[in-house]
């Protein structure tokens, strides 16, 4: 992962002002938290020196680095519960870590807490074949789990890209999605069941044996909590069974405006298809150039379009979707014959952020979702902003649920240009907010959000945001700084804006 | 037709300023869920309309009083769907009344619950602040999901003004099957056809009047439904009767309540066998839900336990609802505070000490 990847650490961001709460423990209690950590885990699993935490400084947004004061590394939920109460105890900040896969800087540690990395907790507890079901500790990697009930036809569907990597304790801490979330959901609509530690060390399990529990819908509420509201030590997913066939096609365009409206007019069609990617020119030739499939590198998008289901169901769908397609102008339509051409149609798909690393020396990773209809105009706006600041913008992104993916490119060794990056990645967010979106559809606000949710929400929400989080975590001990502005930070931001 | 959102924000402020407790009312078609609790109706019932429907986008946006009857007419014009089934309830039950109490049908299982489908929603607090979460769009993670928390609340964390749902095609075709078998070979063939990959939206067995009979729903497209149609077999129920069928599923009426008898419900895992849930007379949700009728005077003395849940009839003064652990009670209570600070909104609803 390259993300703004050889950035300064200590390069001034305009981010850099978000409050960071100060933790109000004393060196004392510092101490004494790590000697009662010592004592109660293998030494391996306290770190202290500045060279073993250097890998855990950051996550996948490399341009935000920061060393803990600790690194925990628990082998069983009893330790998570002990360290949790520990610094509930001496009023030490924690930030959770799965993978460290995450793109908004969520997982980048407190200088002044404990960082708490999750991926000893990889044991996969039960499979339930009957009904469907996985129980998991939240180390395990995304793929790890589909790979482990391969053999009984089922899979998990949220597949995030990063998937060979990312824990499933991170995923629910971001909701995260992937290319099949179209048609089966994120991870909100694929879990049964968390089982979580809050900043006391009380265990809690939200959802049930069932489908739906009588009250408020905790368990919704926690599914994207970023890590702020408690530590996730077991999770239950729904597994899905594999559809008999799949199919995959690819349709060329010689404009953006024209793919996005086939992706409308599909969807509008009543065609729900397992996953709907669009690509621009430039990440076209990109991807091209880097794993040779065969794309057009003369179009200037593309859509890859995949259909599951059984024989007869695919057969009539495809016949509904090449039409579309073709109506709305695609230049060239290719339908894969077999696997193998399936594979390699999707695989400049998924090597796109590589292959746009190779065209620049960095770039950064947007995640804004807006409305179907909008993708043509977005993007054209997108292309103009960048024009704007000198820099180049590559698309690749989940074109059927709008969820946009530009990619900022830039050199961070010209001076200034990371800045310009920044300022465009916040209008392009802002962009998509005013058309009727969000900020981020799967990737999380973390630190690097945190200047356009005072955009996205009015005070009352934010408020209403923050006595949320108090009533899970009253003292902030949980990834301060992280996901909800603070009242002071979001009157700063109002006076910028009105002064 | 109207927005009354200022005048609902001035009744909740005024509310939240004298300290008075509400009951939230709109199509009343789920007084008898819940606990029975006192206070001052709100009226939103005449809090209507379709804010936007674009049905490329496959979402819509209600009012909070916009009848459910009205939202299924509006979204067959365009073969489109709520894709919870939501029941009507005679035509009078709304859509902000189906989100709070968390109410879908017999296709739960395989196109999900009202979470499932809900894109954000307008809510005034209990300090009588109108705020909106969520969006129009499919994916949206900023923030905390305080819109899906509102499923099941029973309007305890606010009162819904309006919300955004995702919609779905309509289905190209409808098939019910039927097939004569005990409950226990019922669990075990739902169990078995649920992971096969079919077009299949709803699986319920029903023992009445002697018969034991299997019900299962097929929809979707017209190949996928007939295919599937002649590898299960089975009877084919006329589509009249079928739909009869499934709506008094849906509607809760299929068992009949008399006065004194109360109606029980359980959720837990699909493949619990039969014994788990003593005197089941219906089972629906492939086996995921089950229900019992009794005479309420055959009262279990026990207190609830978690996964049973008192649905309608006996006594609703005291917890209907399964008991949760002591860190989550209190954690609950923490919530409702958060968004209500003097209990005004419905309290009691979903348990006696929220
Ligand atoms: C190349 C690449 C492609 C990606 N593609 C996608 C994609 O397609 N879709 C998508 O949604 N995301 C994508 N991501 C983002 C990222 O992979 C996801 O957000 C993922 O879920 C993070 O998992 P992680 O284990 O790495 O978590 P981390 O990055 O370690 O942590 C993420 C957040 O979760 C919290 N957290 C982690 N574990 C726990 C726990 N046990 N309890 C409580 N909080 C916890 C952390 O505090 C942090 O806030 C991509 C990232 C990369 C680098």
């Amino acid at each position: 992962m390259q993300a703004l990847q050889s950035s300064l650490s200590d390069h001034a961001l305009p981010i850099s002002s978000a409050p960071i709460r100060t933790s109000t423990a004393t060196a004392k209690n510092v101490a004494l938290l790590i000697h009662e950590l010592q004592q109660l885990l293998p030494a391996s699993s306290v770190i202290l020196s500045t060279e073993s935490q250097r890998p855990f400084e950051c996550d996948g947004l490399a341009v935000y680095q920061q060393l803990p004061l600790i690194t925990v590394i628990p082998e069983t939920v009893d330790h998570v519960q002990a360290i949790l109460r520990l610094c509930h105890l001496y009023q030490v900040p924690l930030v959770p870590r799965g993978a460290g896969t995450g793109l908004c800087a969520g997982a980048m540690p407190h200088a002044e807490g404990v960082l708490l990395v999750m991926t000893k907790l990889n044991k996969i507890l039960h499979i339930n074949a009957n009904a469907a079901t996985a129980t998991v500790q939240p180390g395990v990697r995304n793929l790890a789990l589909t790979e482990a009930v391969q053999d009984l036809g089922l899979y998990y569907a949220p597949d995030p890209s990063s998937q060979i990597a990312c824990t499933i304790g991170g995923n629910v801490a971001e909701n995260s999605g992937g290319v099949h979330c179209l048609k089966y959901g994120l991870t909100v609509n694929n879990v049964l069941q968390v089982k979580l530690i809050t900043i006391e060390g009380q265990l809690i399990t939200l959802g049930g044996e069932g489908l739906d529990e009588p009250g408020m819908d905790l368990l919704s509420l926690f599914i994207g909590s970023e890590g702020l509201l408690g530590v996730v030590v077991e999770v239950k997913v729904k597994l899905l069974p594999r559809a008999p066939r799949v199919q995959v096609l690819m349709a060329a365009y010689d404009s953006v405006t024209k793919a996005g409206d086939a992706v409308a007019a599909l969807i509008g069609q009543g065609i729900i298809p397992a996953g709907l990617e669009m690509m621009d020119h430039l990440a076209i030739s990109a991807a091209e150039d880097f794993v040779k499939v065969g794309y057009p590198t003369e179009a200037q998008a593309l859509l890859i379009c995949e259909l599951d289901g059984t024989d007869a169901e695919v057969e009539e769908q495809l016949a509904v979707v090449s039409e579309c397609f073709k109506e709305h102008g695609a230049t060239s339509i290719r339908i894969a014959k077999n696997a193998t051409e399936a594979q390699a149609l999707w695989q400049g798909r998924k090597a796109a952020f590589p292959a746009v690393g190779r065209i620049s020396p960095d770039y950064y990773c947007m995640d804004g979702t807006i409305p179907r209809g909008k993708v043509g105009y977005v993007l054209t706006r997108i292309q103009e902003l960048a024009l704007s600041y000198g820099l180049r913008v590559a698309n690749v992104f989940h074109a059927g649920d709008g969820n946009l993916h530009p990619l900022i490119l830039f050199d961070a060794s010209i001076d200034g240009q990371l800045e310009q990056a920044e300022l465009l990645g916040g209008d392009i967010l802002t962009l998509c907010v005013d058309v009727g979106g969000t900020i981020t559809g799967e990737h999380g606000v973390g630190l690097e959000k945190m200047p356009q949710m005072p955009y996205q929400f009015a005070d009352a929400e934010l408020a209403q945001f923050r006595r949320l989080k108090e009533a899970f975590d009253s003292e902030c001990l949980l990834n301060p700084g992280k996901g909800i502005p603070t009242l002071k930070y979001c009157q700063e931001y109002r006076s910028l804006q009105h002064g | 037709m109207g927005d009354l959102t200022q005048q609902l924000v001035e009744q909740i402020q005024h509310a939240h300023a004298t300290k008075t407790a509400l009951n939230i009312q709109a199509g009343n078609t789920k007084a008898s869920l819940g606990r029975h609790t006192s206070g001052q109706v709100i009226d939103v019932s005449q809090h209507t309309g379709v804010l936007s429907y674009n049905p490329t986008e496959l979402v819509i946006t209600a009012r909070a009083g916009t009848k459910i009857e009205h939202l299924n007419d509006l979204l067959a014009q365009t073969q489109q769907r709520l894709p919870f089934e939501p029941p009507a309830f005679a035509g009078e039950a709304t859509i902000g009344g189906t989100v709070a109490a968390n109410q879908s049908g017999p296709s739960r299982p395989w196109f999900g619950s009202v979470k499932d489908s809900l894109l954000g929603l307008g809510l005034i607090n209990g300090y009588g602040q109108a705020m909106q979460f969520g969006g129009q769009v499919m994916k949206n993670v900023a923030g905390f999901d305080v819109t899906r928390l509102q499923c099941g609340a029973m309007g305890g964390l606010g009162l819904i003004t309006q919300v955004s749902i995702k919609l779905l095609p309509a289905f190209k075709l409808t098939q019910t099957l039927t097939f004569e078998m005990t409950a226990q070979a019922a669990l075990d063939t739902m169990q078995h056809w649920s992971n096969l990959s079919l077009p299949i939206t709803g699986m319920c067995h029903f023992q009445n009047k002697g018969q034991s009979l299997l019900y299962v729903r097929l929809q979707g497209g017209i190949s996928g439904v007939e295919d599937a149609q002649v590898f299960l077999g089975g009877e084919s129920l006329l589509p009249a009767k079928a739909d009869a069928f499934w709506q008094a599923l849906n509607q809760g009426t299929l068992m009949q309540r008399q006065d004194h008898q109360t109606l029980w419900c359980w959720g837990g895992p699909s493949d619990a066998p039969f014994d788990r849930v003593p005197n089941t007379c219906m089972i629906n949700w492939a086996g995921a839900q089950r229900w019992v009728l009794e005479d309420t005077s055959n009262t279990r003395s026990q207190g609830l336990e978690k996964s049973l849940c008192q649905y309608q009839g006996g006594n609703r003064l005291g917890e209907v609802n399964g008991t949760v652990s002591v860190p989550q009670k209190a954690l609950q209570q923490r919530i409702k505070h958060a968004f209500d600070p003097h209990s005004i909104l419905n309290a009691g609803r979903v348990y006696s000490w929220m």
